[in-house]
């Protein structure tokens, strides 16, 4: 955690770290850290250790250092990769917010059918990740797609369009796939935690005068802010990494259009399988996400 | 022979010690969950147990394409089944990694014989054989005969013949003004099967995408004039209209559906595609005949030999073998070829009436082309390079001579970067 | 405007949108549905039909006579009930020891957790597989469960940590007084108020671990032990992808998800009453 919030709890909580009431806690989280310590742990430390090697994992192991690494960054398009990738993950995970936390704040009224509603807008997220991306595909597709026949109808296009296979549409196209997919995960935390806040609150700020944009910025936001928080940090983390949807509606193209960082750990790993160089580009990446998820604690931060 | 009796004795000994002679093999297949491959394989397996009751059979059904992905990690963490579905393209990794037997070891010299030469040759990395063929899949051009004949067409045996055929059968049927019938499938994609079928033309063009020069080293046409032709064949092809739109995002089961919905006429394919068009539309069953990959300055064909190995770490190596040599019988080359259209990796099963007349003539002709793809662990990253360049060519607006020299300047340095 | 017309007004507003934002969920369902009931020949026909000319149930029954999937149904319900109970408690337990207690090792913990969310997947499939090979878990729901336990309890535990941090600390306080122990504060005072968050918590750990393929492909191969997700990973092949079967699957296998869904989500709502003790 950053080093802000352990100053906070320092001064927050009048005792001690080394405060045996605090103690327990400890017994609290065993289970927890037991659980990933064993299964977590040597796979992440395999996937360090394997980074400086030049390797097959079976009957070659060359100790290469950090020329893996080396190569990375020399590499013409590395940031090229990294760029798309982040364009795609502030595209989903910004997205997903804003669609995901609105549903919620229209869920938490008390418009009829809304237990209906909650169930269908949380849909999208129960079809696994390749259903999904070949759906899609299939409803951007060019000849039989469901998306063209409706624009067309509409008359909002003259013509059908090439989503996934135009340079410039492709992004925006596997964007709203994985919003498509991923909103319904925030909805459901934001609605929970609109949940937790007591009604009471909002009717004391409307005795005294606050309209609804004072109450969602000073009662609504200030009470999801936790919540808010760790599903930015893990959705980006998550997005950061993601793979599945991208590969199968375009592969990483047109050209390099949506080319992000995991499909070439997937192709490096398991078609060319140089593990080591891929395992070192799999160190970056947890080393950019882990950057992120600091910037984003220093924002949003105070965990107490 | 020997080394099988031995692995014969030691199976014996094994059984009587523990006190049965029963056997599991177990099976990774990716033709197991294929349907109809599925079925034919399994009743092939049951047949199999039904003479040799001392051995049972457990397919473990794996995709395609999860096949290699899961091979890999099962071997690393020392515990592969018996026999894997295999193909050349993962024969050196697989042999890199130590994980299969020799063939020439397990089975006879004489069994051995039966199989296409070039068969057996793509199969061996090292002088060791990696993979049993069990079926090709050599590449040819699929082409709607009744459209052609229409037409006053032959099947195309140039490209040039080949791009006036498409722009021939590019047409309005219906008359409303707008295209809804096109000449190519053309898979566009950047993925194995757009790589696949634009190395065919590439190498057509006299270039290859990656080969070993006289000295043993490692050399790329893919900066040369060929290459050059070769991206200019499939520009003129998607900037005359004769593919339809998207181009890009056409990968193999969207062409397969092109094909069977009627909307094209031509597709650089194996003949296995012609059950899976025939699955979608059975109307299109004897419309559907094959030539091999046209002219350039040369002819350019591959085998596409499916197969399987058996893991070095089999503790039953010896009933392995005694499946493996059952599944490739004749009678069941021809049965497996009847039902999915692949065809018979033995010469024998390959001679019957079966294989032959217009729908398979293409493919037959290709055999006798076939080279086999260069084996190199950055192949892969050749490939993806030459994607990279029909792409740029078909939807980024740029001119084949300076996709070319691009591919050409990005495989010199991957080549590089490899020594 | 009355104060009642300008509510009605605004529900009316609310209702619309979320009416709009449904049929973005409810088209590409038809679609899926629709595409189910397709035979063969009709998937590829143009113009699109919504409505196909052959209405074909086979594919619902295929999924049951052609493919094993009650059996994966079944493996599916048992592996990921079993995980999301053990994600459940495990998360709780971990997130209410961080929510009350200021301990050593507290920071390093909850950073630990987003830690283990960090490493790109694919790279630790290999590992993973070996971990569990020298457990003898491979083929076995315990591997699988164990591995999505691994997936999940990071975010289920910040989260059980947030909707403790909601619920004061007076409560514990007050219980503490009374003489009851730090276990039954936690289980019988604390536990009862979290039940919105643990709602939540739920149906996420169980959607993730639904949902999940490339480690169940690797890890549990064996068709004994196959999830659902494997099972229409099967039905992509490739040469031919099984489209009717793959969404007759797809929208059947979300049934169960549904009810599940429909069960826990009376839970969310009931923290409006148990928000209210905090006044």
């Amino acid at each position: 955690m950053a080093p802000s919030s352990k100053l906070r709890a320092k001064s927050r909580v009048p005792t001690s770290l080394f405060d045996p009431r605090q103690t327990p806690g400890l017994w609290f989280i065993i289970p927890a850290a037991i659980a990933l310590l064993v299964v977590v742990a040597y796979p992440l430390l395999y996937g360090f250790y394997i980074s400086l090697f030049k390797t097959n994992l079976l009957t070659r192991w060359e100790f290469v250092g950090v020329k893996n690494y080396l190569r990375i960054f020399t590499s013409s398009d590395f940031l090229e990769t990294v760029f798309t990738t982040l364009i795609f993950t502030i595209g989903t995970v910004a997205g997903q917010f804003t669609i995901g936390l609105s549903l919620a704040l229209l869920l938490n009224t008390k418009v009829p059918g809304r237990a209906f509603f909650r169930t269908i807008l949380i849909v999208p997220w129960l079809f696994p990740e390749v259903v999904v991306a070949l759906l899609w595909k299939w409803m951007f597709n060019p000849l039989y797609g469901l998306f063209n026949d409706i624009l067309l109808k509409l008359h909002l296009i003259t013509e059908p369009t090439t989503w996934l296979g135009n340079t410039a549409t492709a992004m925006p196209s596997v964007i709203l796939t994985a919003i498509w997919k991923g909103y319904p995960l925030v909805m459901l935390l934001m609605l929970a935690g609109l949940q937790a806040i007591p009604q009471e609150q909002y009717e004391s700020a409307e005795i005294d005068g606050a309209n609804w944009r004072q109450s969602f910025f000073y009662i609504t936001l200030p009470s999801l802010r936790k919540v808010i928080m760790i599903s930015l940090i893990l959705n980006t983390v998550w997005w950061f990494k993601h793979f599945a949807i991208i590969w199968i509606l375009t592969q990483g193209g047109p050209i390099k259009a949506t080319s992000v960082i995991s499909i070439d750990i997937y192709k490096t790993a398991f078609e060319s399988f140089s593990f080591g160089p891929a395992a070192a580009l799999a160190v970056i990446v947890f080393f950019i996400v882990f950057f992120i998820s600091f910037v984003y604690q220093r924002l949003l931060g105070r965990d107490d | 022979m020997k080394s099988a009796s031995r692995f014969l004795i030691c199976l014996t000994i094994f059984g009587l010690t523990l006190g049965f002679g029963q056997t599991t093999l177990k099976i990774m297949s990716s033709t197991i969950v294929e349907n109809p491959e599925g079925t034919v394989e399994q009743a092939i397996a049951d047949a199999f147990m039904a003479a040799n009751p001392d051995i049972t059979i457990e397919f473990i059904g794996t995709p395609m394409n999860d096949i290699f992905k899961t091979v890999t990690t099962n071997a690393i963490g020392g515990e592969l089944p018996d026999i894997f579905t295999n193909t050349p393209e993962f024969a050196a990794t697989a042999e890199d990694l130590g994980i299969v037997a020799d063939l020439n070891e397990v089975f006879d010299a004489e069994f051995l014989a039966g199989f296409y030469p070039t068969a057996l040759e793509e199969s061996t990395v090292n002088g060791k054989l990696v993979v049993l063929p069990w079926f090709t899949v050599p590449v040819g051009v699929l082409y709607r005969a009744d459209w052609f004949e229409e037409a006053g067409l032959e099947g195309p045996q140039t490209w040039d013949e080949f791009v006036n055929a498409a722009q021939t059968l590019t047409q309005d049927t219906d008359g409303d003004g707008q295209t809804d019938r096109w000449g190519f499938a053309m898979v566009g994609s950047k993925n194995g099967s757009g790589f696949f079928r634009f190395t065919h033309l590439l190498r057509s063009q006299g270039a290859w995408e990656l080969y070993k020069d006289a000295d043993g080293n490692w050399q790329s046409d893919l900066g040369s004039e060929g290459m050059v032709n070769a991206l200019r064949i499939y520009q003129t092809l998607n900037e005359s209209g004769t593919v339809p739109p998207g181009v890009t995002e056409t990968s193999y089961g969207e062409a397969v559906s092109l094909m069977a919905s009627e909307k094209t006429a031509m597709m650089v394919t194996g003949p296995h595609t012609i059950g899976a068009i025939i699955a979608q539309n059975p109307d299109l069953a004897g419309k559907i005949y094959s030539v091999p990959v046209p002219m350039g300055t040369q002819r350019s064909a591959s085998l596409g030999v499916g197969g399987f190995s058996i893991a070095e770490s089999s503790k039953n190596k010896e009933a392995a073998a005694r499946y493996l040599q059952f599944l490739v019988s004749t009678e069941n080359m021809l049965e497996w070829n009847r039902v999915t259209g692949r065809m018979p990796a033995q010469i024998e099963a390959g001679d019957q009436p079966q294989i032959s007349g217009p729908i398979y003539a293409g493919f037959v002709e290709a055999i006798g082309y076939a080279k086999p793809s260069p084996q190199a662990p950055f192949y892969t990253q050749i490939q993806e390079v030459m994607g990279e360049a029909y792409q740029a060519v078909l939807v980024g607006g740029v001119s084949p001579e300076d996709a070319a020299a691009q591919a050409g300047a990005q495989a010199a340095e991957i080549i590089k970067n490899a020594e | 405007m009355t104060r009642k017309q300008r509510q009605r007004f605004h529900m009316t507003a609310v209702f619309i949108t979320l009416l709009l934002a449904s049929s973005f969920v409810i088209v590409p369902v038809l679609w899926m549905f629709s595409t189910s009931i397709k035979t063969m020949e009709e998937m590829f026909s143009l113009p699109i039909k919504w409505i196909p000319e052959v209405i074909s149930w086979n594919a619902y029954k295929r999924i049951w006579t052609d493919y094993p999937f009650g059996r994966y149904i079944f493996n599916s319900i048992l592996v990921v009930s079993g995980a999301t109970l053990i994600s459940l408690l495990v998360s709780s337990l971990a997130g209410y020891g961080a929510s009350r207690f200021r301990f050593l090792g507290r920071t390093a913990f909850l950073t630990f957790l987003l830690i283990t969310q960090m490493f790109p997947s694919i790279m630790l499939l290999i590992p993973y597989f070996k971990l569990m090979k020298t457990f003898g878990l491979i083929n076995t729901y315990g591997g699988l469960i164990l591995a999505y336990i691994s997936f999940t309890i990071p975010l289920a535990s910040w989260l059980m940590l947030g909707y403790f941090d909601s619920i004061p600390k007076e409560l514990d306080d007050a219980a503490s007084i009374d003489g009851a122990s730090r276990w039954r504060t936690f289980w019988q005072i604390v536990m009862p108020l979290a039940l919105p968050g643990l709602a939540a918590t739920a149906i996420y750990a169980f959607i993730v671990g639904w949902n999940e393929y490339m480690f169940a492909l690797v890890l549990a191969s064996d068709p004994s032990v196959k999830t659902v997700p494997v099972g229409i990973g099967e039905l992509i092949g490739q040469y031919r992808i099984a489209w009717n079967d793959m969404m007759a699957v797809s929208l059947v296998v979300s049934i169960p998800l549904i009810i599940i869904f429909l069960f826990l989500q009376k839970y969310l709502v009931s923290s409006l009453t148990a928000g209210a003790v905090k006044g």
